[in-house]
């Protein structure tokens, strides 16, 4: 980019308040569009089940905006490139890796965060499972694997191992924890077959 | 080789023990430091050690909560960003930082002095700024001119005589002693590689011998957490919050570079994201972007949290060397080796430290005749650092190849010839158990021919493409540990809870809850009812995590600290109890008359006895003791299936069977152990970081075209650990960390080779190197 600056570019949202938005050159053509930046812009997010306001600069990616202006800070930056699952999060059930959105691209959905799933004294099955599992070692990719376990298991609740193997294909451990990650993803299947269902 | 420092005559006190491992107990002396304890032993009841227990810190990972250096935020904080040289070699001639710091936002900058620039990457400017966003952007507005050089990125061509110097004779680094020409230093011949007999004379003696060339290339740690820091200037007072493997490293390093009063430094580490050996350095082997951010920090007024990015992550913080390995091994008709010459060059990049030679120096210690020569290679790249067991994952893949390829020509079972030459008792157990659990007899008698093997049970039909195989490699390591200068401290307080501190750092390891349980054992508790707090040069010191001697340098003053409280709660018991304090244990949260478990109190009941607030126990390391083993051995096997269409190499299993003395917790040391097989395949099969020959910089410093092991890669990872009893301190703790990735290289080429019968000697094994291999092995 001329300018040199990465992720500097302008958004236009197509028409106030829709859930779509889309990233476009200066200078396209899109009628009714609004124009944000370049300077900061305020946004709200649903994360976790709670709506929050925050002012950031249009560049800013929904990992960023989560880590340093929301101090949610269990969705990792490792690659920041989409490469290693480190900052899965949920955008209305589905992962997503937050480091290749913009925080803007996410607002009108519903995120969630590692934060959101489970708290140490109440953990999600899944989480309990990776505890017993030892399914972590240094435990920086742990999130990333939790987030895109709970993904799996939503869809597929009781996954053979190809398909763990499958749900988990983005995401990156170098402590070599990936065993004991696929144990955890199948005892909580297990478990979560075994309780009586509710809701 | 237990490394420890000379101490003065300290008085000893005599232990007999019951060492060694199950099946071979002996009796055992050992001279213990007046004041320590009798050594855990094969006699010893224990309740909470070498027992599984899952990590203490994991509800706070898992849940996101755990707060890592790079996930902490100070009021005020700005973000910092290093800029690295774009070329590889050359003079700086100018510096133009005019217009990041004109950039709204930027509150401080920083820019080296030093002028030689000798790879891409290293350190020339850093700037400070009020987002990591504008940060970015700032360090692209630096301008830096360069007088670019000729410079050399191969390791081969850099060893040519007309190749580009990466240094001027007088100002290239290592030991002054050593032959230097051109860009190679060496041969090394101290230490390990000092060699023994005349390799001459055993090779005239050998009736068989084999002589191959072995190549790897260099690896990155890419620890998921980057390298990074938080520099926060109170006054005089310096608070760092550093991913490291060593604070107390970061504490001196930086105090030093500051030229400030090391006191005046603290340095915490709650949790770390991941080093493998390359946070040992107060900032980096190739970088200071420490020192740069408590720079930035004073000048700007303001705390300053710097961390690298991936890019910077492969270029600057070390790696491991490339190696090119040449093994001879010669052995008489009945396998016996008569000598064995290891020669490497190798290139740490910038640096020296590219030596192999250590599993040639240390395994089969049988072999009359040893000759070693390690060579050092500068190339213009990233200085290396340690990486798990330096050098010896690569070594011992150079020389346990090539004793594949003698057994081969010797007709004989590659297991057994290991038999043959085999000086350790402990890897002799283990052949037997490791060779049982992989079922060694289902392989290729003849390597590459599967009608040789038993691959199915007796089922006739494998898929005709696709082979499978069965190898096997072993791997040495020593008992590195700390015996003096470490310390421990627990407190019990009035309301019966307990607190254990260690400067140490946990790494990711389990160190935090295997010190939890070492306390736990002498206190009768469990691991959870102890608060373990970590990481912090305000607690008694600690080691560095390297070397895999964390464990073993601190469990024992872990111990000691607890005994002492142990004892003091047993007196206040005792009144209680009405019974005598020797007369009581503690197990379960109770402290009882061991004969009568019944006639019992609580260890919160004892505890609210004391006459203050806390009982309050410091305790420092002893020496550590001659004892029974001094090394720590290893064998793997491996079961690979191969694609001979494709090239593909694929995992199928893989088992480990390694010494680490006694294991505190089972769980989490077979987590380290299975992350080494895997770490280990990484580089086996896929790891490869490249150096542009035309730009002199890196090609692929990402984490999708520096490719590591990803799930769908994985097989399936045994651990199976081998206690042994005496490892030398009063909890018979050693290493493993590192052990457990020596052997793995080796056994994947090996069982590569059996399924094939085509040999690849250059990782990592990439379809086109195997296809290669398949296809000079079906012309032969």
């Amino acid at each position: 980019m001329s300018n040199g600056f990465s992720r500097r570019s302008f958004l236009k949202t197509a028409g106030a308040g829709a859930a779509a938005t889309s990233l476009v050159g200066v200078g396209a053509r899109t009628e009714a569009a609004s124009v944000l930046g370049p300077g900061p812009v305020p946004l709200s997010l649903k994360v976790n089940g709670a709506v929050k306001a925050l002012t950031v600069e249009p560049r800013v990616t929904l990992l960023s905006a989560l880590r340093n202006h929301l101090d949610l800070t269990g969705a990792k930056e490792v690659c920041d490139r989409g490469g290693c699952g480190a900052c899965t999060v949920l955008l209305d059930g589905e992962p997503v890796a937050a480091c290749l959105m913009l925080a803007a691209d996410a607002v009108g959905h519903e995120i969630t965060t590692v934060e959101g799933l489970g708290t140490p004294d109440k953990l999600s099955p899944l989480q309990a499972a990776f505890v017993e599992c030892d399914a972590l070692q240094c435990g920086f990719c742990t999130p990333g694997f939790v987030v895109a376990g709970t993904a799996l298991l939503r869809k597929t609740p009781s996954p053979s191992l190809e398909q763990v193997k499958d749900g988990l294909a983005g995401n990156l451990c170098r402590c070599g924890t990936y065993g004991r990650v696929f144990e955890a993803v199948q005892k909580a299947a297990k478990s979560t077959a075994a309780a009586p269902r509710r809701g | 080789m237990a490394q420890e420092q000379k101490a003065k005559e300290v008085p000893t006190v005599t232990f007999t023990v019951k060492a060694g491992w199950e099946g071979a107990p002996r009796t055992l002396e050992v001279k213990a430091a007046e004041g320590d304890l009798k050594p855990w032993d094969l006699d010893s009841k224990l309740r909470v050690v070498k027992g599984r227990h899952p990590r203490l810190e994991a509800p706070l990972k898992v849940t996101g909560r755990a707060k890592y250096t790079y996930d902490i935020s100070l009021p005020g904080m700005l973000w910092g960003r290093m800029v690295g040289a774009e070329v590889p070699a050359g003079e700086i001639t100018k510096i133009d930082t005019s217009k990041a710091e004109a950039l709204p936002g930027v509150k401080a900058v920083w820019t080296t002095e030093a002028r030689t620039v000798r790879f891409a990457g290293q350190d020339v400017a850093a700037v400070a700024a009020v987002s990591p966003e504008v940060a970015e952007d700032a360090a692209r507005l630096v301008q830096v001119t360069y007088d670019e050089k000729p410079y050399v990125t191969e390791l081969e061509k850099a060893m040519a005589t007309d190749a580009p110097l990466v240094y001027e004779e007088a100002q290239m680094p290592g030991n002054k002693e050593v032959p230097r020409r051109g860009n190679v230093l060496g041969p090394q011949r101290g230490g390990r590689g000092a060699g023994r007999g005349d390799v001459a004379k055993g090779f005239a003696e050998a009736a068989f011998e084999v002589e191959q060339t072995y190549r790897i290339p260099v690896h990155t740690h890419s620890p998921l957490e980057t390298h990074g820091v938080i520099a926060r200037w109170e006054g005089d007072q310096l608070t760092v919050y550093a991913s490291t493997q060593g604070i107390f490293t970061v504490r001196d390093g930086v105090a030093e570079a500051l030229g400030i009063d090391r006191k005046n430094v603290r340095v915490i580490t709650e949790h770390m994201g991941g080093g493998f050996g390359s946070k040992l350095a107060p900032s980096a082997t190739g970088s200071a972007f420490a020192i740069v951010a408590c720079r930035l920090a004073k000048q700007a007024g303001a705390p300053v949290k710097l961390m690298l990015n991936r890019h910077q992550e492969h270029l600057c913080t070390g790696n491991a060397p490339s190696a090119l390995m040449t093994v001879r091994i010669g052995a008489a008709k009945d396998g016996a080796f008569t000598a064995v010459h290891h020669r490497s060059f190798g290139s740490a990049g910038i640096a020296p430290g590219a030596g192999t030679g250590g599993p040639a120096s240390s395994l089969y210690a049988n072999t009359p005749n040893l000759k070693v020569e390690e060579h050092d290679v500068f190339i213009n790249g990233g200085p290396a650092a340690p990486l798990r067991a330096p050098g010896h994952p690569q070594g011992a893949f150079a020389l346990e190849s090539a004793v594949d390829e003698l057994a081969e020509k010797l007709g004989m079972d590659p297991l057994e010839l290991r038999r043959k030459n085999e000086s350790s008792p402990v890897r002799l157990m283990q052949y037997d158990v490791g060779a049982k659990a992989i079922g060694w007899e289902r392989r290729n008698k003849k390597a590459g021919d599967p009608t040789t093997g038993n691959w199915l049970g007796g089922d006739p039909a494998p898929p005709r493409s696709k082979k499978r195989g069965i190898g096997m490699a072993n791997g040495n390591w020593y008992v590195f540990a700390r015996g003096s200068g470490v310390g421990a401290q627990v407190k019990v307080h009035r309301d019966g809870s307990v607190e254990l501190f260690s400067g140490a750092q946990d790494i990711g390891t389990g160190f935090r809850t295997a010190m939890a349980m070492v306390a736990a054992e002498e206190l009768g508790l469990r691991p959870e009812d102890i608060t373990v707090r970590v990481g912090d040069t305000g607690f008694p010191e600690g080691p560095a995590s390297g070397g895999s001697n964390t464990t073993n340098s601190v469990a024992p003053v872990v111990r000691l600290a607890a005994h002492d409280a142990r004892t003091k709660v047993l007196a206040l018991a005792a009144a209680l109890l009405k019974a005598k304090p020797e007369e009581l244990d503690a197990a379960g949260g109770k402290v009882f008359v061991a004969a009568q478990p019944g006639k019992s109190a609580t260890f919160r009941q004892a505890a609210a006895r004391m006459a203050g607030e806390v009982i309050d126990c410091v305790a420092e390391r002893k020496k550590q003791y001659e004892t029974l083993r001094q090394d720590i051995a290893g064998t793997q096997f491996a079961e690979v299936e191969v694609d001979t269409e494709t090239g593909e190499v694929r995992m199928v299993k893989m088992v480990s069977v390694n010494d680490c003395g006694f294991p505190v917790n089972g769980l989490t040391a077979e987590s380290q152990v299975i992350g080494a097989m895997i770490q280990g395949a990484s580089w086996a099969l896929f790891e490869n970081r490249i150096l542009d020959r035309n730009l002199g910089t890196m090609v692929n410093p990402n984490l999708e075209s520096y490719k590591i092991l990803a799930p769908r890669d994985m097989f399936e990872a045994v651990s199976i650990l081998t206690p042994v009893a005496n490892a030398g301190n009063n909890t018979s703790t050693a290493g493993l960390g590192e052990p457990c990735l020596v052997p793995t290289l080796g056994a994947i080429a090996n069982a590569v080779y059996n399924a094939t019968g085509a040999r690849v000697r250059t990782l990592p094994m990439t379809p086109d190197r195997v296809l290669l291999a398949l296809s000079e092995a079906r012309r032969a």
